[in-house]
């Protein structure tokens, strides 16, 4: 290479590297230790540290620092998918039997809290616990993934650092599911019940306090198997109920940290207004606002009807008008940047909903015309007593008005919410799905298939439910996005749960706090074990 | 003065047993319960799983049981167990009561310091610009609700001084300045709406006092203002104003839910609204229970200060 040649590359190579160090001088700087983080709790937790018997972000934000899983997505990269897990509690691990055995090598030395050593037997414990074995030593009293372990036949613990998991058939995707913040190990010397009150786990962090309703304080453990890790000296999450006491103190450096999935738009500009320097990342959520809608009962057991519904709802207006544009438009799973199962802007464009407002609804007038049942339609719509919620239905009982379906809302108390959805004691719903893991096994399994308890549509294509088993077992990750998308398609066409947008938090912190890197999926970025302060 | 206390002290079990009732009732007419909440918070339901955790928790039994379970618990001094938290309720409620008294205490301190004087000092100086302004005042006090004064105290120390007071209870022995911060603020925005009710109860009744034929009297014997207004007038007027001060103190009790919640103090009242929307009865029963004895108690104090400050006023057996 000639000097003059040279010169120009070595200029370009100086830029790219400022570049770089500009863009991440959290990673740049040296990790300092010490200091306790102050973080927000919107409410105290929900199951204590029973993460396997809750899904919440209420539970697994505060109780995550506490656990390890066998693997993580990668604490550094917003974006989750089986390309960024790396090993936490397991150091390696291998697909064999063309993805039918799944073997970890597991970390040596590693410690309970209480100073029991973990093993294999832990592993094994906890999951034949969650799949609800033959002869699993524990039960669950509340056991909401079970069906993600629904493929694992057995799980072996031929010496204390192996664990092979035996499936039924071959599930890439199992490994996504046990890298989410909803797979903690449990230890299999402590009973389940017992983590509804206190925390035995192998995490960086040990439970020093849990005031209840008020704080809960975790220490350093100094024990923690990945040598200088944790960085902090505590965490200390504070429960505030009132959301603007919640912002005030962020605005006010009482809080280090904000609670994910809680800041809007429109508090994230208040925020950053009065105090320039706060961090505010937009990030996925993994909630999606949508529409249930009973097609059990009249008038939605008739398709044209449900069909009406779906085009009759500006996606792009509602995300405007009630998230101040804090949303993308995208079906059952979300859609890039967010997520890697999401359909493309121009597919979407080809879906319900998602064309010229006015040409969507004179298709949903026409529709509501063929369908044969009378009109206008008076129906009542059902949605849980929550803010967020009842945003979202009052906008969409707007836009069903425009084309002759007149529906009434009724606010439904969370402590009904669920059990009237399941029962199936309503004609259409707005609602919220939040996903603990961006994967199609986690979402489609749940949400569309046949006799699934959270189905709660009742909808059911044998053809879907084909293919929902076929992409599931599909090794070729392209192979597999093209039939994940072909459902995505179907089940908007069908009007099966018709998804009005994918919500996106301002995720807000301190610039102090330094290697906290926010997900796009709020339940997966919570061990804190790389996050430190440079107060 | 024995009987009667004894006979009040009958009557308030009466009334306790009663409440006991109304409470119990109530919660469970309330939608849903604590096995509906614990599937809310898993995202789904299960009716078998629903069945084993109601019969686990005692919650299956016929109401009759559960009530008389109830009222034996609270006579062995046993609260039972919070079903949220899996811990004895006495053990989640304990910490709890001493900060709403004390909430409630400072409030009516600075309600009583604020109102009394207000009060006087506006009959005394009947329409005159003083007496206008404190009316302004008070009326002002009355009509913000304190969960608004609250919430503006907040957000004008965040924006004017980017401070608000410690959002997690700050113990006086650990801390006592940093304490007495943290309960300023709230005990001023609750106590200025008492205080504003105390000076007009205090106003219209020493001005009623002010025109009785003793203190004509007492003027006409040439008393100073002093002692005719501080002692014979005021000590006359304060028995309405008494009986606001026990009724107010009693409503603090399980009326500071926005305050203690807009302050993130954990109080009673803030926690008694989430025990609610969590359906923890055994919670919700005691702490309810616990503020009619407080208000059983204050208004049996008002009855007895009565006697203190009239001698007319004689308790019989």
């Amino acid at each position: 290479m000639t000097r003059s040649r040279a010169l120009p590359l070595l200029g370009v190579l100086i830029l790219v590297f400022s570049t770089l160090t500009l863009a991440t001088p959290a990673q740049t700087q040296t990790p300092k230790s010490g200091r306790t983080l102050n973080i927000m709790l919107r409410e105290d937790l929900s199951q204590g540290f029973a993460i396997h018997e809750s899904s919440t972000i209420s539970t697994v934000f505060p109780a995550a620092p506490c656990f390890n899983n066998l693997v993580q997505f990668d604490p550094a990269k917003p974006i989750e998918s089986t390309d960024t897990i790396v090993g936490d509690l397991a150091e390696k691990w291998s697909w064999q039997d063309n993805y039918r055995n799944l073997v970890f090598f597991l970390r040596k030395n590693v410690k309970w809290h209480d100073g029991k050593p973990f093993s294999s037997k832990d592993v094994k414990f906890t999951f034949d616990m969650l799949r609800e074995g033959p002869d699993a030593p524990a039960k669950l009293r509340i056991n909401p993934r079970k069906d993600w372990y629904a493929n694992v036949e057995a799980v072996e613990a031929p010496d204390p650092n192996t664990v092979v998991f035996r499936l039924k058939r071959a599930q890439p995707s199992l490994l996504s599911m046990l890298a989410s913040g909803y797979t903690p190990i449990y230890a299999a010397h402590i009973p389940p019940a017992n983590y509804r009150t206190t925390c035995v786990g192998t995490g960086p962090f040990k439970v020093k306090e849990w005031r209840k309703g008020e704080y809960l304080d975790y220490a350093k453990n100094p024990d923690y198997f990945i040598k200088g890790r944790p960085y902090l000296d505590g965490l200390h999450y504070v429960v505030i109920v009132e959301r603007g006491t919640r912002t005030a103190a962020l605005q006010a450096g009482q809080l280090d940290v904000a609670f994910p999935g809680e800041t809007t738009k429109a508090a994230a500009e208040q925020l950053k207004k009065a105090v320039p320097k706060l961090v505010v990342t937009p990030v996925g959520t993994a909630v999606t606002d949508n529409i249930i809608m009973n097609s059990k009962k009249p008038p939605f057991d008739n398709p044209k009807v449900r069909l009406a519904v779906s085009y009759a709802i500006d996606r792009k207006g509602l995300i405007q008008a009630v998230h101040q544009g804090a949303g993308v438009p995208g079906a059952a799973m979300a859609p890039r940047p967010y997520g890697v199962w999401g359909m493309a802007d121009k597919d979407l464009l080809a879906l319900p909903g998602y064309g010229q407002p006015a040409d969507m609804k004179a298709k949903a007038k026409k529709l509501l015309a063929e369908s044969g049942v009378a009109q206008p339609i008076r129906v009542e719509m059902v949605t849980r007593a929550i803010a967020v919620y009842v945003d979202m239905a009052s906008f969409v009982i707007n836009e069903l008005k425009q084309v002759g379906i007149d529906a009434t809302l009724k606010q439904i108390e969370t402590a009904q919410w669920h059990a009237m959805a399941t029962r199936g004691d309503y004609q259409i719903g707005a609602n919220l799905t939040g996903l603990g893991v961006d994967d199609p096994d986690a979402n489609l399994y749940e949400n569309f298939a046949c006799g699934s308890p959270r189905n709660y549509s009742f909808y059911c294509d044998e053809h879907v439910t084909k293919m929902i088993d076929q992409q599931s077992q599909e090794l070729d990750p392209k192979r597999r996005l093209g039939i994940v998308v072909t459902i995505q398609k179907k089940l908007e066409e069908d009007a099966a749960r018709p998804v009005l947008d994918h919500r996106i938090d301002y995720f807000t912190f301190w610039p102090h706090v330094k290697g906290l890197v926010p997900h796009h999926n709020i339940y997966n970025f919570a061990r804190m074990q790389d996050v430190w302060s440079d107060k | 003065m024995k009987t009667y206390i004894v006979q009040r002290l009958l009557i308030a079990l009466l009334t306790l047993l009663g409440m006991s009732m109304v409470i119990f009732v109530l919660l469970r007419l309330a939608p849903g319960d604590i096995v509906d909440i614990l599937f809310a918070t898993a995202g789904y339901i299960s009716p078998s799983e629903k069945q084993a955790i109601m019969k686990e928790l005692g919650i299956d039994r016929p109401y009759v049981i559960q009530y008389l379970d109830w009222l034996h618990q609270i006579v062995t001094g046993d609260l039972g167990k919070s079903y949220r938290y899996d811990l004895p309720a006495w053990e989640v409620i304990r910490p709890l009561v001493p900060v709403t008294l004390e909430l409630a205490a400072l409030s009516m301190v600075f309600a009583v310091l604020l109102g009394l004087p207000a009060g006087v000092v506006s009959a005394v100086r009947q329409d005159t610009t003083l007496d206008y302004l404190l009316r302004v005042f008070s009326l002002a006090g009355l009509a913000m609700p304190s969960f608004w004064l609250g919430m503006v105290i907040i957000l004008g120390l965040v924006t004017w001084l980017a401070w608000i007071p410690p959002l997690t209870y700050v113990s006086p022995t650990k801390d006592l300045k940093l304490h007495a911060i943290q309960f300023l603020l709230p005990a001023l925005a609750v106590g200025y709406r008492s205080s504003a009710l105390i000076m007009r109860i205090t106003r219209s009744s020493l001005l009623e006092v002010m025109r009785e034929d003793y203190i004509r009297t007492a003027w006409a014997k040439g008393q100073t203002g002093r002692i005719v207004i501080w002692r014979h007038a005021l000590k006359n007027a304060l028995l309405p104003v008494v009986t606001v001060i026990g009724i107010e103190f009693a409503f603090l009790i399980g009326g500071l839910v926005v305050t203690e919640t807009v302050f993130n103090l954990p109080g009673v009242a803030r926690f008694l609204v989430q025990a609610i929307l969590w359906r923890d009865y055994p919670v919700v029963q005691n702490l309810v229970m616990f503020t009619a004895i407080v208000v059983i108690l204050s208004n049996l104090i008002v009855d007895m200060l009565y006697g203190v400050l009239d001698p007319r006023v004689r308790y019989g057996g």
